[in-house]
């Protein structure tokens, strides 16, 4: 493939097999491989030449392909209720099978016929709780499941803000701790060097996440919102190195250019603007894409690239802290609905759609008082959905349907 | 037996109207109330500054007002705190902490319904530094400062060290209550054992190690007689309601030994030794083991539950699953193979606050007591 | 020794008498459960086909959910003991049961005499239980005798929700307005109490032979979607709805004994 020509949406699917490539052949050549949670900070981990797997985008990835249902059989015949992250259960029935097949030698008929991006098993796993506390017990069972090293990086809810100065203390010092873990994991001296450059480079790609999440206030708009649910991969799997700023450039300059040309997301047919607040469903993705489509909803609303402004001075560690702890849901609700309220005026949103995931407390339990702070702000009307993340049984096709229409009509009638 | 009884019904009394408890207390003493949500909280902190931890547990009550304010799958606990939240019962206290050890607490935190003002505080959850513990600290320091403008007191150190020497007396009373009701299930049945470490949750604490001491005289003066009943532990966050307890009464079960997050997780280790009262107070959360909302990537509560049973010679454990609650169903699928393969018969039953029929439970409990034979 | 084993569930009521622990003499179910006129009705029935009277019942054990309100019973018996004495007497190599009826579903995993080691249930949720495939029959407008000829008949089972019966109803109401082939509908909806039937199996542990009772295993599409699951052969208990009952008069002769 020619990287120069290539469009930022080739680009995106060649890095995303490239990091799985790089994992496989990293434990082919017995260095090490890291599953880590995908927001947590990888900065130190790209210093020492450790490849990365990133579990959420993994199970987001077997969902989107349908596969969702044999890796959620397996953590459920292993007593995980279904009640539990349909993600982590995705991906601990994902670590099941590939535990048995390291056993055994032999692989189960799911795994076999998983459409499951093909990864390894990790030596050595990175978790942090700035997203959720789901993260802990979900790396807590890895951890036992493969008797290997943990690496947390507690990030302590905000629940009052601002974020204060021993709670930064407390964050660095588990860097600093993480980075002495690494030293004795890898037997190396830590490589302070190349963990100054990850943090420049994640400087870089945050600049062109940014540029991309600046034209959700054109409008008419040339991005949906839905991009995003997919370029935001680039961002979990490659903020500290050079392809994720690349590829972002291309998809920012492509997005430019399209402005330029008058060539929008939804044609002639934008007709309303909307937030959507929550995981995308990522067994249904085409189906809430057509539904909002064929309302001539653009969705031009979301918290997600917020999530990933990690915007701190390179070699300084304490302000590194803050913009890990500082995400939009490990803040206090004051703060939560003031983003949310900035997102739906930035992308000029008539209305907001509510994912209530029955998977997903973190991002559910507020919806609703999200939802009415933001509401009576900015006078929009909003619509709240059932739905799941990974799992396809907690979503009604038909039911996301009506919402949205009704969150049509009411947009309609202001 | 009619001392025994005596004791026995004074706990029963508080439990079965905490709010009168609180009343009582805040009338004898001119001082305040200061509720914890919960699972665990620095309790010395409110005791030293004179006023009354409460224990916030929710309550055997129908869902209907929280309702507009939780999801349907919000964990059976905290859907039954907002109830009471919604419903007043809350606004008797001078204040709430509120603990954030999980994903719905961290949003209960913050759409607290009651009148009361809350103190949102949390906990460290990399747990084996020395970091976690200066985290605390501070933290710590934060909820007494609060503590002191809204109550407006003063809370010295001293008065600290000295709650915590008044609560490690109140704990170790509660270990050797916990032994000796495993000594004497025909006298401390499970409704009974329960009414005495929950009004742990209502009860200056100085007051209730006085009262669990006199109960454990008296009951020393009894004859140990043989236990044809079959002898379990229970393990999860709490075994309520009430009616649940009279289920395993019924069923000739004596509870040998806990691991409740409501009961011997709040006791089981004393504040340990430390430079400052909050950096001791810090150190019991670095210290407490086998609990899901206090990070653990070695998992030890399967071994833990496992001497358990070999310890107090049990026939089984009844893992009492609060309804939705993720921190312990993550726990399950990791502690029940290790309980598989120890050969330690064990059963699930949910816990719903809400029930007021239990046939369900009824069912299972009835059950495992026939397959435990 | 004459005893009676009565079983009142939530839908129905069954009754068994047997002679001397061995013989079965008569048995009844009558499609009325706890709390209406289906307790009295099991016994009339019960009586009037064996030509017994109360006075001729030695022992007397009562299970399922209505059992305490049985005032003749000298004994209350959980169903799930019974359920696993029953199989355990109709099928001696039974190792583990699935009994899927009417408001809930259980595996449980029995010894060679016939007692439980372990068990697990969802008695929560619609899905996966009688209740669900009536639901569903009902929205398909079809009978259980139709659901098993139209099973056989499908070429590839349609997805069906398994977490939640309201979710279900949606998808197959979708499904039929789509033009769906309603034997494919049917399948999955017996696809989808297979999966939550297996899962508790599987916790129970999955050790041949393998029987299934309760109501819902007269709809041998059930059978078949969870042979096909467990990649097992499983049997059907003769007499799937009386095997409570019949353990229960089984338990009754062993306590006089």
């Amino acid at each position: 493939m020619n990287m120069e020509q290539a469009s930022s949406k080739e680009l995106l699917a060649y890095w995303q097999a490239h990091l799985d490539e790089r994992a496989r052949s990293h434990k082919k050549e017995g260095k090490l491989v890291c599953w880590s949670a995908a927001l947590a900070p990888t900065e130190m981990f790209i210093a020492m030449d450790i490849a990365m797997v990133f579990p959420e985008t993994h199970s987001a990835g077997i969902g989107a392909r349908k596969g969702a249902l044999d890796m959620l059989e397996v953590t459920n015949r292993d007593g995980y209720s279904i009640d539990i992250c349909s993600y982590a259960r995705v991906n601990l029935g994902y670590m099941r099978l590939l535990k048995e097949y390291a056993r055994t030698g032999e692989k189960a008929e799911a795994l076999a016929k998983s459409p499951a991006a093909d990864v390894p098993l990790p030596d050595l796993i990175l978790t942090s709780n700035n997203i959720c506390n789901t993260l802990l017990k979900w790396y807590e069972n890895l951890a036992v499941e493969l008797d290997i090293p943990c690496i947390t990086i507690d990030a302590p809810y905000i629940h009052d803000m601002p974020v204060p100065e021993y709670s930064k203390k407390y964050i660095v010092k588990q860097l600093d701790h993480a980075i002495q873990q690494l030293e004795g994991i890898t037997g190396r001296p830590f490589d302070y060097d190349r963990f100054l450059a990850a943090q420049e480079q994640t400087q870089r790609s945050v600049k062109q996440w940014q540029r991309v999440a600046s034209f959700l206030n054109y409008k008419p708009s040339p991005i949906n919102g839905f991009d995003f649910f997919n370029y935001m991969a680039l961002m979990v799997i490659g903020r500290g190195e050079e392809f994720a700023e690349i590829a972002l450039r291309k998809f920012a300059d492509e997005l430019e250019e399209n402005a330029k040309n008058g060539k929008f997301a939804f044609g002639d047919n934008e007709r309303s603007r909307v937030v959507w607040e929550g995981i995308a469903v990522w067994p249904h993705l085409s189906h809430t894409f057509k539904s909002l489509k064929n309302q001539g909803s653009l969705m031009t609303g979301s918290t997600y690239p917020g999530m990933w402004n990690f915007e701190y001075t390179p070699g300084d560690l304490m302000s590194m802290a803050e913009s890990y702890a500082k995400i939009y849901v490990n803040m206090c609700l004051d703060a939560r609905a003031q983003e949310l309220t900035a997102v739906a005026k930035n992308g000029r949103c008539d209305g907001m759609l509510f994912h209530m995931n029955r998977s997903c407390k973190i991002m559910s339990l507020l919806n609703l008082q999200t939802a009415e702070i933001v509401s009576k702000t900015l006078g929009i009307p909003y619509a709240t959905f059932d739905g799941d993340q990974t799992d396809p049984n907690n979503f009604s096709p038909a039911q996301f349907d009506t919402r949205v229409q009704s969150l049509s009509e009411m947009i309609a009638k202001k | 037996m009619s001392r025994i009884d005596d004791i026995i019904t004074q706990f029963q009394t508080v439990t079965a109207n905490p709010k009168a408890a609180v009343e009582q207390y805040k009338k004898e003493t001119g001082k305040g109330a200061v509720g914890i949500l919960y699972l665990y909280g620095p309790e010395e902190i409110v005791h030293a500054a004179g006023c009354l931890p409460v224990g916030m547990w929710g309550g055997n009550k129908t869902i209907s007002d929280a309702r507009a304010h939780l999801v349907p799958f919000t964990c059976s606990i905290m859907q039954s705190v907002m109830e009471l939240e919604c419903q007043g019962t809350y606004d008797i206290l001078d204040a709430v902490l509120i603990s954030v050890p999980c994903d719905t607490l961290k949003s209960m935190s913050q759409i607290w319904k009651g009148k009361a003002p809350p103190i949102t505080f949390v906990h460290p959850q990399n747990r084996n530094l020395a970091a976690a513990n200066e985290f605390l600290v501070e933290e710590y320091g934060f909820v007494k400062r609060r503590l002191e403008e809204i109550l407006g007191e003063n809370i010295p150190d001293e008065a600290i060290e000295r709650s915590i020497d008044i609560y490690n007396e109140n704990r170790k009373a509660m270990r050797e209550f916990c032994e000796i009701t495993a000594d004497y299930p025909g006298i401390i049945d499970p409704v009974k054992r329960h009414a005495v470490i929950k009004a742990r949750f209502f009860m200056e604490k100085s007051k209730h190690t006085a009262l669990v001491k006199q109960l454990i005289a008296e009951i020393r003066k009894q004859p140990m007689t043989p236990w044809n009943g079959k002898k379990i532990i229970l393990t999860g966050i709490m075994a309520e309601p009430l009616g649940l307890l009279e289920i395993f009464r019924n069923n000739g079960f004596a509870i040998v030994a806990d691991d409740l997050a409501q009961e011997s997780r709040q006791f089981r280790h004393d504040v340990p030794a430390g430079r400052t009262p909050l950096h001791r107070l810090a150190r019991w959360w670095q210290e407490l083991e086998g609990c899901p909302l206090a990070m653990d990537p070695g998992k030890a509560r399967g071994q833990m539950l496992i001497d358990l049973a070999s310890r107090y010679e049990a026939d089984g454990v009844v893992v009492c699953m609060m309804k939705f609650c993720d921190p312990e169903e993550f726990d399950y699928p990791i502690y029940y193979p290790q309980l598989k393969k120890a050969g330690i018969k064990n059963t699930t039953i949910e816990i719903d606050l809400e029930e007021k029929s239990f046939e369900q439970a009824r069912t299972r409990i009835q059950t495992f007591a026939e397959v435990i034979h | 020794m004459i005893t009676l084993g009565v079983d009142i569930g939530s839908a129905s009521s069954k009754a068994v008498i047997m002679k001397n622990g061995r013989e079965v003499i008569a048995e009844a179910v009558v499609q009325a459960g706890t709390g209406t006129s289906g307790q009295k009705r099991v016994f009339d029935e019960i009586f009037s086909l064996s030509g017994f009277s109360w006075g001729d019942i030695d022992y007397t054990v009562a299970t399922g959910y209505g059992r305490f309100s049985i005032k003749e019973a000298d004994r209350e018996i959980s169903e799930i003991t019974c359920h696993g004495q029953g199989i355990a007497f109709l099928c001696p190599s039974a190792r583990t049961v699935i009994d899927i009826g009417g408001q809930d579903a259980k595996a449980i995993s029995l010894d060679e005499r016939g007692n439980i080691v372990n068990f697990f249930m969802n008695d929560k949720c619609a899905a996966g239980t009688g209740r669900f495939l009536e639901n569903m029959s009902r929205v398909l407008e079809m009978d259980i005798e139709d659901m098993e000829r139209c099973h056989f008949l499908a070429t590839e089972p349609a997805p069906v929700s398994s977490t939640c019966a309201v979710f279900s109803e949606s998808e197959i109401i979708s499904l039929l307005s789509r033009g769906v082939n309603r034997n494919d509908i049917v399948a999955g909806v017996h696809q989808s109490i297979a999966t939550k039937a297996c899962a508790l199996a599987s916790r129970a542990g999955i050790v041949d032979d393998i029987v299934m009772c309760g109501g819902v295993a007269r709809d041998r599409g059930v059978v078949d979607a969870i042979t096909k699951k467990l990649g097992r052969k499983v049997t059907v208990a003769p007499h799937p709805q009386v095997t409570g009952a019949l353990g229960a008069a089984l338990l009754a002769h062993r306590t006089i004994k």
